[in-house]
């Protein structure tokens, strides 16, 4: 995410508290606010249709439906997210931005076959109870929302983070309003609403995409070749988004905590809102990890890298590589500052909050415990982003992967021992990794110049 | 084009950047040896830098080479990403020890025992093996360490690959040492790397190892790093000290002196072609009982039938047979082609030599003859036959800043040219002639200082306008070349050589050397 440093780094040097909030705030909106936008969407939708024409339990349906979509879409693109956002990075580092296009051409034709191809089948089988207007729209949004995340990556790589942001809220708006106006047709109502929305977001990118950068020829799949390839990356975004949704899936899928909602989608009312409502209080935490890697410690490491190119002498690269475990360490701990803030501010909004959704507060104990794993969830994605950096390829498949076995594994037995360890599982497997994640990424750190020198 | 191979061979020579690959005098010298001894069988084992720094073969290969093989030095290859290593602190800590010493200029027992641990265990697996060297974080310690206590030069990027590329290919030697056909004996034609693949063969089978040199090897790599710019000196303006070397330079030289030093005390005797180049392989560590000069020798009959060809007037032609390079300050030669015509009219210059390796200098060349007015004096011939040139030729000018023994001198003296030339290499002692007995064939031409044109010039106007002076160098000449430098002699020189290293093989009980052979391998 190199190049919203540059506006952050403006921001913060005018030196004055609004000059540092407004940096913060716009840190936070830059890195949260799509999916923050889709949650909000969502519960949007469902507040303001509960009650009204539409029988309550087609609204969950509709939510379940939604909440399904974005996981598995998530989860498949995860597999070419990582390894095309280094395509892109790799190419522009050599001046060669005129294969970043024709590539996007290649990732998004493959996804569309490879999405529609998965849900065809899917809707077509497994959903015999509804109408044909809603197996269409599933797979439509299903494919639309697939190609969603793959612009994202893209214009993320190209430094469009407001046009993203905008997007999404233009978007996003269409979607609830969309769904609002056709809830009279029920699920499917609602369902077409969200595809509308999601369609003129997916429309707005591929605008945006197409008219910034012209190319010769529009798909190619270069990237898919040997030479630029990296199928480690590939495992890492299969394994991280597999590994964020495996607890949620376990509890939609076991008796005691899931029930049938709608076809073969379950779902877990104890677990799901707890959950997405601790999705919300990662916003801050999100902002002060996006400042300080994209200020200070962007700024450490190209001075390092470009120390080791350029002739720098040790004790200077030494001295940059110390600046960079600063700056790591300094995060790390405001993340958790202000993780721990905004946690306790949800712990003590939280039963009003629940009052307010008509949720017991039977569920409150469970919101604590995953308001600590989101606040764990930020560092270890701070962690994994110092391994993007630090190029350890190795290191985020042992990271990501062991989240995922882990995730399963803890959240199995969590839901064997009983409702007092609900999400623990998910917790513990956090916990685990954050800390091996610290420790690893000290020891590399500490031999960082040998490792650039001897190992590559 | 399959290269010749063998299972043995009497003789294998170790050629670095020569023979068959590169043309030139040193290609050219290793060629006649071989030819001149059909008696052995030879296995060549060339080395070069890239692969892509070499073309096609340059010469054909004489029969008695029964195997040929090329490897090269630096061909780096990148790998996956690799995993790290600890190494072997302690044998860092030797190496250590070892590298302080040679700064120092100790010679001991400790030295060499370190030494000899040191390249017996270059072998993968081992402790100096390559994967350590390149990958290990004892190597990695050493090397920053060695950094921060002696480099002059803040780049750190650059202190690190010049560690490397300088040795590296030590491991590719070793692995050429260890794979090598076995031989009877070792001839190397350098120092340097292939003179350092000489000693570690030495080491390994106990053969007998002569070495030849032609230049000076270390001196001709000084030359080499000082004009290579892609050596890069870091060093702030006011950091520079133009009496002190670039630190890297430094670093490269103080190496190949090393590497120098290792294959003189390997090689059993050391030739040099003439007695300057013998005192300074001395002062290098070669030991003197060891050294000895035989120089080149020309094909006397041939050059005979090109001075039967002569006429009998002398041609008022002075000529310069060789490249246009630098080297040999052909600038210099057309300086003192303008005092010559001056004094002698009708007198002509002609320049021999192809002019392609430095085309800008050529053009330079032809630029000066312009302004020095000399377009009807001065022709530049290309690439020439001496065996037709040289009888239409009154003086050969030797105008270079440097030189070993230069043949042309020799060839032109038996074809009965006299010649003046700059006091450089061997020059003085072909044309004034070395110790009182050589003194005596009188004197074949004269000497002058290098980049005195005037003194050129003149030196060259007294020979032509003088036909006693002439006839009498001329002479001079003929009577040196005939009893010093023929062919012959220098064949004869080398048959007691590698008679004399053979036989102590053969002398040696055959199953102890094949023992020892199998022991190097291993």
């Amino acid at each position: 995410m190199a190049g919203i440093g540059f506006e952050l780094r403006r921001l913060l040097r005018k030196d004055t508290l609004l000059g540092l909030i407004r940096a913060y705030a716009y840190a936070g909106v830059i890195s949260s606010g799509p999916w923050v936008l889709s949650i909000i969407g969502i519960l949007i939708i469902g507040i303001f249709s509960l009650g009204m024409v539409v029988p309550d339990a087609s609204v969950t349906q509709f939510q379940i439906t939604v909440t399904y979509l974005i996981a598995i879409s998530l989860i498949l693109t995860g597999i070419v997210q990582l390894a095309f956002t280094r395509f892109c990075a790799d190419r522009s580092f050599e001046n060669r931005e005129d294969l970043i296009l024709p590539n996007f051409g290649g990732v998004t034709v493959l996804v569309t076959v490879i999405s529609g191809l998965l849900a065809l089948p899917a809707a077509m089988f497994l959903f015999p109870g509804q109408s044909v207007l809603f197996r269409v729209l599933l797979i439509a949004c299903f494919v639309v929302l697939s190609n969603i995340w793959i612009a994202t990556v893209f214009l993320s790589g190209m430094k469009q983070y407001k046009a993203i942001l905008l997007l999404y809220a233009l978007g996003y708006t269409i979607t609830v309003l969309g769904a609002l106006m056709l809830r009279f047709l029920d699920l499917d109502g609602l369902l077409l609403g969200f595809l509308l929305g999601q369609v003129t977001l997916l429309a707005g990118m591929l605008v945006l995409i197409v008219r910034g950068y012209p190319a010769e020829s529009i798909v190619s799949f270069d990237m898919f070749g040997k030479k630029y390839l990296y199928p480690s990356l590939m495992l890492v975004g299969f394994f991280y988004n597999a590994g964020v949704w495996a607890d949620k899936a376990m509890f939609w899928f076991y008796d005691g905590t899931g029930s049938d909602v709608i076809g073969p989608l379950r779902a877990s009312l104890i677990y799901d809102i707890p959950v997405f409502l601790s999705y919300l209080s990662l916003i801050p935490g999100m902002a002060v990890f996006l400042v300080r890697m994209e200020t200070d410690f962007v700024e450490y490491y190209s001075n390092f890298y470009d120390a080791v190119r350029e002739g720098g002498s040790l004790s200077y690269i030494e001295d940059m590589r110390n600046q960079m475990v600063f700056v790591i360490r300094q995060g790390i701990f405001q993340i958790l500052k202000i993780q721990a803030i905004s946690a306790l501010v949800i712990m003590v909004a939280g039963a009003q909050i629940f009052n307010a959704l008509g949720i017991s507060e039977l569920y409150l104990p469970l919101l604590k415990v995953q308001l600590i794993a989101t606040a764990l969830q930020v560092v270890f994605l701070a962690i994994i982003n110092v391994f993007c950096y630090l190029d350890q390829r190795r290191m985020l498949v042992l990271l990501t992967g062991l989240f995922f076995v882990l995730n399963v594994i803890f959240t199995g037995i969590s839901l064997y021992l009983g409702p007092q360890f609900f999400g623990f599982g998910f917790l513990l497997a956090l916990a685990v990794c954050v800390l091996l994640g610290l420790w690893l990424v000290s020891r590399k750190m500490a031999e960082l110049e040998y490792s650039t020198f001897m190992l590559n | 084009m399959s290269l010749p191979r063998a299972d043995s061979a009497d003789i294998c020579l170790l050629l670095e950047g020569t023979f068959p690959y590169v043309s030139g005098g040193v290609s050219s010298w290793v060629n006649q040896i071989i030819r001149g001894f059909p008696e052995y069988t030879f296995a060549c084992c060339f080395v070069g830098s890239r692969p892509e720094d070499y073309g096609e073969m340059k010469y054909e290969l004489p029969d008695n080479v029964v195997h040929l093989e090329v490897h090269y030095l630096h061909n780096f290859q990148r790998g996956p990403q690799k995993r790290s290593l600890k190494g072997n602190r302690k044998a860092y800590a030797d190496l250590r020890r070892f590298h302080e010493m040679v700064k120092e200029g100790v010679h001991s027992r400790e030295r060499s025992e370190l030494f000899s641990r040191i390249v017996t265990h270059l072998g993968e697996g081992e402790d100096y093996s390559e994967e350590s060297f390149l990958h290990s974080r004892a190597s990695w310690d050493y090397i920053a360490e060695a950094y921060r206590e002696f480099s002059r030069d803040p780049s750190f990027v650059d202190y690190f690959w010049t560690v490397r590329i300088m040795h590296s290919p030590i491991w590719v030697l070793n692995d050429i040492a260890n794979n090598l056909l076995p031989a009877k004996m070792y001839h190397t034609i350098s120092t340097g790397y292939a003179g350092f693949l000489g000693a570690m063969l030495k080491r390994r089978t106990g053969k007998p190892l002569l070495l030849s040199e032609h230049g000076i090897y270390t001196k001709e790599r000084k030359i080499d790093l000082f004009q290579s710019e892609w050596i890069s000196d870091n060093r702030g303006l006011v950091e520079k000290n133009n009496a002190e070397m670039a630190y890297f330079r430094e670093k490269w030289v103080n190496f190949f002196t090393e590497l120098g030093r290792e294959c003189y005390q390997a090689s059993d005797r050391i030739v040099a072609l003439y007695e300057r180049n013998r005192e300074r392989q001395m002062e290098d560590g070669a030991p003197p009982e060891r050294t000895l000069n035989i120089p080149n020798g020309i094909d006397l009959p041939r050059m005979q039938k090109v001075r039967a060809a002569r006429g009998e007037s002398v041609p008022p032609v002075a000529c310069l047979i060789g490249r246009v390079v630098p080297i040999k300050d052909v600038k210099t030669f057309l300086r003192a082609m303008r005092t010559l015509v001056n004094v002698l009219p009708e007198a002509e210059g002609w320049i021999a030599g192809p002019e392609d390796e430095d085309k800008e200098y050529a053009r330079e060349c032809h630029g000066l003859v312009a302004s020095l007015g000399l377009e009807k004096n001065v022709k530049f011939l290309g690439f020439q036959k001496i065996d037709e040139l040289l009888p239409k030729v009154g003086v050969i000018v030797l105008s270079s800043i440097s030189e070993a023994l230069p043949l042309v001198l020799l060839e032109g003296f038996a074809a009965g040219v006299p010649a003046v030339s700059t006091d450089v290499g061997s020059c003085r002692q072909l044309i004034e002639g070395l110790g009182e007995a050589d003194r005596a064939y009188g004197k074949a031409g004269e000497v002058v200082g290098i980049a005195d044109p005037e003194a050129l010039g003149n030196a060259v106007a007294s020979l032509l306008k003088d036909r006693d002076a002439w006839h009498q160098a001329q002479q001079a000449g003929i009577r040196r070349v005939e009893n010093l430098y023929t062919q012959d002699m220098m064949f004869g020189a080398y048959r007691d050589l590698y008679q004399s290293l053979v036989r102590d093989t053969d002398a040696a009980s055959p199953q102890e050397s094949t023992d020892r052979y199998r022991e190097g391998r291993h």
